[in-house]
Order: structure tokens, then sequence, then C-alpha cells
């Protein structure tokens, strides 16, 4: 097997077993009473440690967020030369589809950065599942496409 | 003097800057400048003759669905900068230019451990890391030769839907350039309505820009000597880009009389239908005819024989196909739009008000009711662009621009 080959296989099984132990540990060990999270106590974490964690999740957060809103707002605000003939004639409700992007965006923004204040486990957790997830998404993905691609062209029998 | 010239893509084939980095270069040397490029891929005809070369990783998997990259590019993708470069191209932003502005930034570290340059010439990527590239003591210039805003606005009016839209705004990079053009030492741009452009889209300091005219090379783009057809008009550029105005051509056309008959440059269907659509409207089926993409020889060909270019462009960053009909001694007629006005002159070609079909009609009308008129613009054409659009008048400009930067920046420090 050529060496590349044998790296994307290590990334599929780690990615993949990285991400079953993300679904295990947080989904399938507390089934039963999700509310436990709810009752961790982030409080008593000295403050530095705290906004060392939270404060760089915050800013890839809000990021992330703030891209959805500043998009939805462009849409809504952005004047244009008048679209092509084939475009003007259908009915488009893409700024209304925006309008609520903006909606969406800030009102995570708010929920965010309340939840960081006011020291919530939910706050950290959710914004590092979805990066983690996005990573590892993107590692495994990497990964099965070596494993799937020839590396070399299929050999003329003729 | 000792230039660094930065690019993110550097083939000559795959938009503007790789033909500008490859003559610029060239001519900067003939100058007596010592110059090194360092570029990204599709690398660019090589350049040692006269500048150093130093290549910058770069994988060009945007648009490419995973399933479909190729295995060696593939096999890359673990290192760092390769795996930001994927992570953003499947969110559907355009990255390639701020991973060019971290690679060479870092590729810059080693090599200034071995020499030094007086000034760095960024064109047209405005990465993050150009700005901390000011860290090395190096002042930095940039060429833009129109805002991106410009081709942004273009392709929305082209978007159905909110899905179109997000893709459009997530692939210009319009935030990190901004940010990035405020903080360089001077802007070059091509056009002095441009420097105005510059100062809307991204707020820039207007004692920040210079103007340099664009070059092309005028030993290439001279007439075959070609009989001329006639009443037969050409026109060069994408016709789904709505920058380009095809549709108001498209509707002088079908004010023309029935023997005027126009050969567009570009893919027609099945590659691209805006144009073809218009055709079908206006009854201009046996009128219109599509080249497809074609090399330099038989564009200069098409310029020698045809009877005028058309531009009826809603703006232009420079008019490329302008200069280089006008330096084959072809008449043009052309639009008031962005830097048109300035490249076209009244002794050479006709210029009209941009989305105004009529009017188009009657510039197109005027020149072909008249052959002297035509031959004196066209030798007044090849005149004005051997004297303000070759490379190596566009050299002598820009060098101008780095000697007042590195004195200015100089009697800052």
């Amino acid at each position: 097997m050529p060496r590349a080959k044998t790296w994307g296989f290590l990334a599929v099984v780690l990615s993949a077993g990285l991400f079953g132990l993300i679904v295990f540990s947080v989904f399938i060990i507390n089934y039963h009473d999700f509310s436990l999270f709810n009752s961790i106590n982030l409080s008593d974490l000295n403050s530095l440690t705290y906004y060392s964690v939270s404060i760089p999740l915050a800013v890839v957060s809000l990021f992330v967020l703030c891209t959805g809103f500043w998009i939805g707002w462009v849409i809504l605000t952005i004047k244009v030369v008048p679209p092509m003939p084939e475009i003007a004639e259908k009915k488009d409700n893409s700024r209304i589809k925006a309008g609520l992007l903006c909606l969406v965006s800030a009102f995570l923004i708010v929920l965010l950065l309340y939840g960081i204040y006011k020291r919530s486990f939910w706050a950290l957790a959710v914004p590092s599942l979805v990066i983690s997830i996005v990573v590892l998404g993107a590692v495994f993905w990497i990964g099965m496409a070596i494993i799937t691609t020839r590396s070399t062209l299929l050999v003329n029998k003729k | 003097m000792r230039v660094l010239i930065l690019g993110y893509r550097g083939n000559p084939y795959c938009g503007g800057q790789g033909i500008y980095i490859y003559n610029l270069s060239r001519e900067l040397a003939g100058l007596g400048v010592y110059v090194d490029v360092m570029a990204g891929p599709p690398y660019p005809d090589p350049v040692d003759e006269w500048a150093g070369f130093y290549p910058v990783e770069n994988t060009n998997i945007w648009g490419v669905r995973t399933k479909y990259i190729p295995y060696d590019k593939l096999t890359r993708l673990y290192s760092p900068w390769n795996f930001l470069d994927f992570i953003l191209t499947r969110l559907r932003i355009f990255p390639e230019m701020e991973t060019f502005s971290f690679r060479s930034f870092f590729a810059l570290e080693k090599i200034l451990k071995q020499k030094r340059y007086d000034i760095i010439h960024d064109v047209q990527s405005l990465g993050w890391c150009t700005v901390p590239m000011k860290g090395y003591g190096i002042p930095i210039v940039t060429t833009v030769h129109h805002p991106l805003t410009k081709d942004r606005e273009s392709d929305l009016a082209g978007n159905f839907g909110l899905w179109d839209k997000v893709t459009t705004i997530l692939f210009y990079p319009l935030v990190m350039q901004g940010f990035v053009i405020r903080r360089i030492d001077r802007v070059i741009t091509s056009f002095r309505e441009g420097v105005d452009e510059l100062v809307k889209a991204f707020r820039v300091r207007k004692e920040r820009v210079s103007v340099v005219y664009n070059g092309i090379d005028v030993n290439l783009f001279q007439n075959t000597g070609e009989s001329r057809e006639d009443d037969a008009l050409l026109f060069v550029g994408n016709t789904d880009d709505s920058k380009k105005g095809i549709s108001y051509l498209l509707e002088a056309m079908s004010m023309l009389p029935e023997e005027v008959t126009l050969t567009i440059v570009d893919d027609g269907p099945p590659a691209k239908f805006t144009a073809t659509k218009l055709i079908e409207k206006y009854g201009l089926g046996h009128r219109v005819r599509f080249t497809g993409k074609v090399d330099y020889d038989k564009l200069v060909s098409l310029y020698s024989r045809k009877t005028m270019l058309v531009m009826s462009s809603l703006f232009e960053g420079f008019g490329l196909p302008a200069v280089e009909a006008m330096s084959c001694k072809t008449p043009v007629v052309v639009t008031s739009a962005g830097a048109l006005k300035e490249v076209v002159t009244g002794e050479c070609g006709v210029i009209v008000p941009p989305k105004d079909p009529v009017a188009l009609k009657d510039g197109i009308m005027k020149l072909l009711r008249s052959k002297t008129l035509r031959e004196k613009m066209g030798r007044n054409g090849r005149k004005r662009v051997e004297e303000n659009f070759s490379w190596q008048v566009a050299a002598e400009k820009t060098l101008e621009v780095y000697r007042d930067v590195i004195r200015k920046y100089r009697s800052r420090r």
C-alpha cells in the first residue's frame, strides 16, 4: 500500500474514532439525563482559567456568526446593476431569507455572549462540538478521498 | 534597486495578474532593476532569463469536488495551509489570496536571511499576512486594477436565490482586502477614475493611490496586413459578465442594417447562454458568430480583419480589448464607462454613453459610413498605444512610483 494511502487510512480511522468518542461521551453515556449538563458549575473556575478557554472559542464562534449576519446584511442592502433579463423575470425571495439570516445570526450572537457572560456550560460546549466536528469531518473526508482515489492509471491490457 | 513581485497566480492564461507579472518583471529588469518573482500556481512562463523565481505552493482546489481532486494534491492536503485551504474551499470561500499571503510571509522570512529588497510589489492578492510583512522593514506597494466590489456586484446581478448570493459574497474576500489595502504604502491602479473607485470601495486615502496605465505587448499586437472585412463588428469579452453590457450591443445590432455582422470572441452555447437568449430574442442568429476562446495569433488576426471593435461595457478597470484593437490599427466604439474614456480618445475611436443602445448604434454607423475616418482613427490608435500603453512605459511609470514610495518610506524612518 502506498504511504499516502496508509496515512489516509489512519486519518479515516482516527477521525471516525474521535467522532464516535464524542457521540458516545456526550450523547450515549448521558442519554438518561441530559439535565446534568445544566448543573455543571463553571462559576467555581478561576476567572483567568474560564476566560482563557471561553474567549478563543467565542472569537471563532463570533467570527462565523458575524459572517452570517454580514452576508445577510449585504444581500439586504446592496444596490447592484439591473439583473440579467432572465433573472429579472423570476420572483426572487432571497431578501426575505437574508433578513431571516440576519435575525437568526443576531439572536445566536446575543445568546452566545449572554451564555459566556453567565458562564453557561452550553456556551462553551456547543461551539467546541461544532468546531471539532468540522475539523474531524474534513480529516475524514480527505482520508476517504485518498483511499478511494486511484493513485496510478489503470494498466491498458491491450 | 531590488524588487520582489508577489502574485498568488502566475500563469498568463488564468487571469490578468500572470500577464502583468511576466511583462512587468521583464521590462523592469530591462531598466536595470534586480527583480525576483514569488508566485503561486499555475506558475508563470519561465522568467529566469531576467528574474529569480520562488514558487509558492497552492492547491487550486476551489470549485473542485473532493472526489475529483487529483491524487497528488489529495496527499498534500494534511499540511497546515493546504488543510486550511481545503476547509475554506468546502465552505465556498476563495482562500488562495489569504493562504498565499501566509505562505509568502514565511517563505520571505527565509529569503531575507540571504538577501534584501528595497520594495515589495504585491499584485492584487492583499491577503491578511501582507500587513505583518511590513514588519520586515520593506515598503509594500500593491496593484489593484479595479476593486472586486465591481465584480461582486456584477455576479450578484446574475444570481438567483439566497444560496447563489451567499456563495458569491463568500467568494470575494472584500473585508480582508479592505483591511489590508488601507495599510499598504501605495496602491497602483490602472485608471484615474479607479482612484475614486478605490476610495469608495475600501476607504483608501487618495494620496496613497497612484495611476499607472497597464501595458500590452505592442510587438505582438500589430496589424497583420490582412484585408479588412466590411460591416464586420468584433466583441471580445465574457458575455456572461453583466459588466460587459452585451445586451446593449445586441439591442444596437437589431437596429443596424442587415449586412452588419458581429463576431464574439467568447464561448457560445452550451457553455454560455446569456448572449444566445438575447440573440434569439432579437432574431440575430444569422448575423452573430461565436469563435470560442482563441490564441493570440488568431486574436491579432481578428483585430486586423474586422471593421471595428465594439465595447458596450458598464464598467472597465482598463479595457484591454480596446487597447489591443487600437494597437492593431483597428478603430473602436466604446462606452465612457470606467477606464475606457481615459484609454480611448476621440481621435482613435467613438465614445458613447453606457446603457444606451441607440447611441451605440449611432457610433457604429458613424464609423461604418467613413472608411477614411476608420483608417485615420486606426493610425491614431496605434500611435496612442505605443506612447502610453506599452509595457516599457508601464514599467517606467511603475519604477517612478517605487522611487517615490522608497524615498518617503526612508524619510519617515
